[in-house]
């Protein structure tokens, strides 16, 4: 029993290293372009999106919530989202009401909170799985093309797009310090409960070293980027007409997204018509 | 240009801070977010364990780049590109943390003055804790429906929420931003400006010190998160209109749904007759 506890502990452990986080941020980033939903417009599902990310707060209906979650759950399913975003998805729902739930029982509360929090848990629930189809179903320069043209500032594209082609560099460089400063250092024993609080402060303490060199490094990467974007006129072109034109040229609505706005809005309607009839 | 003896910075300078914090804090927090978090409802029992990253950069470089990088980069690599993005309510995040690093960039007048530094991290940690909390505390006012009648939750809601936030500021705040912090200003003083080439802070300097301007925009950016916020979970009076409107819109529901059928269909036959039309 006590062999099989610490197999199941060491792979989890195994789980959480930094390759697996990076490969699957990774995934989520670049790797389901080939999807339902990553074909459709962007634009068209940032319409979707601010639909279902805020009307199931001004409602308190249940039947209502619960179809509007099955529908973005499938959305969520359609778009074939990594299995680490949907872990931390369910951690957060989960802890978000269940701990209040406790929190309120030990407060002298009854059975009687669990009908608020339910509706509560759905709307919560609803919300981030919405959004997790959209931004993350999405492919990021499409992403940032759609909120382009609805005005958003040339800023935040330029921010998501260099956030995709940088993160991957940075996180190498990231995690070669690290166990450069790892090679250099001199672990403390941690065999004893001391020994194994040491050794915790110890690594905080080795990752706010490395950001030391990280953070000398990273300017000169920075100054880089902006020096090469100044010599291309990028401070002229993000006001310019013309080239918002030219870049936004790709984006077409087809009868495929008409197709999806068109199925959501059948759904929900069903959905009032049963929470009409109930 | 000659930057000796500039103190304020260019605007490439600005975009080159900008994408320096954007990129720094961006990476930290994608680490934070998938750590899974230790919530106690909607409490969440964590500071931003890497806000010595913006704090210390706010100090030593312009501190409204530095903060809107911040807040941009958290937005953009740990919310969008995880997915994790959570609609109106990320702009309160967003702007508390603006806020707050930029209220401790503008407090710190020489960075070589280790008191001040300190000073300025842990108000700079605790504006931006306080402001969340008061914000939690009004989210759950207003998500749980009929708040007061549910007994003992308003209690737990205020108890979890004070612990949480003496917690995070003697702990985390202290561990992780006032520490840290003071280690790496002095050590990046002087070394790190060069590299965007800009000269090092001075207390001749024009971007430090609060004055007035700066203390009323920081008030209203706090009372749109306030407004965002609530923006995102109030909505009583709709929710009224709406259970009235449940009641009698049976046929209007059917109509609905009807409409919607009608244009999938519609939108299938077109689609066909399109691709028929491709392939002729």
């Amino acid at each position: 029993m006590e062999r099989i506890m610490n197999k199941l502990s060491e792979s989890v452990l195994d789980k959480f290293s930094m390759d697996f986080l990076r490969s699957q941020v990774l995934k989520n980033a670049y790797g389901n372009d080939d999807t339902v939903i990553a074909a459709l417009d962007p634009r068209i599902l940032i319409v979707w999106y601010l639909f279902f990310g805020l009307v199931p707060w001004f409602v308190n209906d249940l039947p209502f919530l619960l179809g509007c979650f099955l529908l973005v759950m499938v959305t969520t399913l359609l778009a074939r989202v990594a299995g680490l975003v949907l872990l931390l998805f369910a951690l957060g729902v989960f802890s978000q009401t269940g701990y209040l739930f406790l929190a309120t029982l030990l407060f002298g509360g009854d059975a009687s909170a669990i009908a608020p929090l339910l509706v509560l848990t759905l709307k919560v629930a609803t919300i981030s799985l919405a959004s997790v189809t959209v931004f993350s179903g999405l492919d990021p320069d499409r992403l940032s093309s759609g909120l382009m043209w609805y005005g958003c500032p040339e800023r935040l594209s330029f921010s998501i797009s260099y956030a995709y082609r940088m993160l991957p560099m940075l996180m190498e460089e990231f995690q070669n310090v690290l166990l450069s400063y790892r090679l250099r250092g001199n672990p403390p024993a941690h065999d004893t409960l001391r020994g194994k609080v040491r050794y915790l402060i110890y690594q905080v303490k080795i990752i706010m070293e490395s950001f030391y060199p990280l953070m000398l490094n990273t300017a000169k990467r920075s100054r880089t980027t902006v020096e090469a974007l100044e010599l291309r006129g990028y401070r002229y072109a993000a006001v310019n007409k013309t080239v918002k034109k030219i870049k936004l040229s790709t984006l077409k609505v087809s009868y495929n997204d008409l197709l999806f706005l068109a199925l959501s809005a059948l759904w929900v309607a069903l959905c009032i018509l049963c929470s009409t009839l109930f | 240009m000659s930057t000796e003896g500039r103190n304020t910075a260019n605007q490439s300078q600005k975009l080159m801070i900008f994408v320096l914090t954007m990129s720094l804090y961006g990476l930290a927090t994608l680490f934070t977010e998938l750590i899974p978090k230790f919530q106690i409802g909607l409490v969440e029992l964590s500071v931003e364990f890497f806000l010595f990253i913006p704090l210390t950069l706010a100090m030593l470089f312009d501190p409204l780049s530095v903060a809107l990088g911040a807040a941009s980069g958290e937005l953009v690599f740990s919310e969008i590109m995880l997915g994790q993005f959570g609609g109106l309510g990320e702009l309160e995040k967003f702007l508390t943390v603006t806020i707050g690093v930029y209220i401790a960039g503008r407090l710190v007048r020489d960075p070589k003055n280790r008191a001040m530094v300190g000073v300025a991290a842990i108000t700079g940690t605790a504006v931006q804790l306080l402001m969340g909390t008061i914000v939690d505390i009004a989210k759950v006012q207003f998500a749980v429906e009929d708040f007061e009648a549910v007994a003992g939750l308003p209690e737990s809601v205020f108890a979890t929420e004070g612990f949480a936030f003496l917690n995070d500021l003697l702990f985390s705040g202290i561990f992780f931003c006032l520490l840290p912090t003071l280690y790496l200003v002095p050590k990046l003083y002087g070394k790190i400006e060069p590299l965007l080439g800009m000269a090092p802070r001075t207390a001749a300097s024009t971007t430090s010190g609060l004055n007035p301007k700066a203390i009323l925009v920081c008030v209203i950016g706090f009372a749109c998160a306030i407004a965002a916020e609530l923006a995102a979970t109030a909505g009583m009076s709709l929710v009224e209109w709406e259970a009235e409107w449940a009641e009698s819109g049976t046929a209007l529901a059917a109509g609905m749904v009807v409409a919607a059928a009608l244009a999938v269909v519609v939108l299938l036959v077109m689609k066909k007759n399109g691709q028929r039309n491709a392939t002729c």
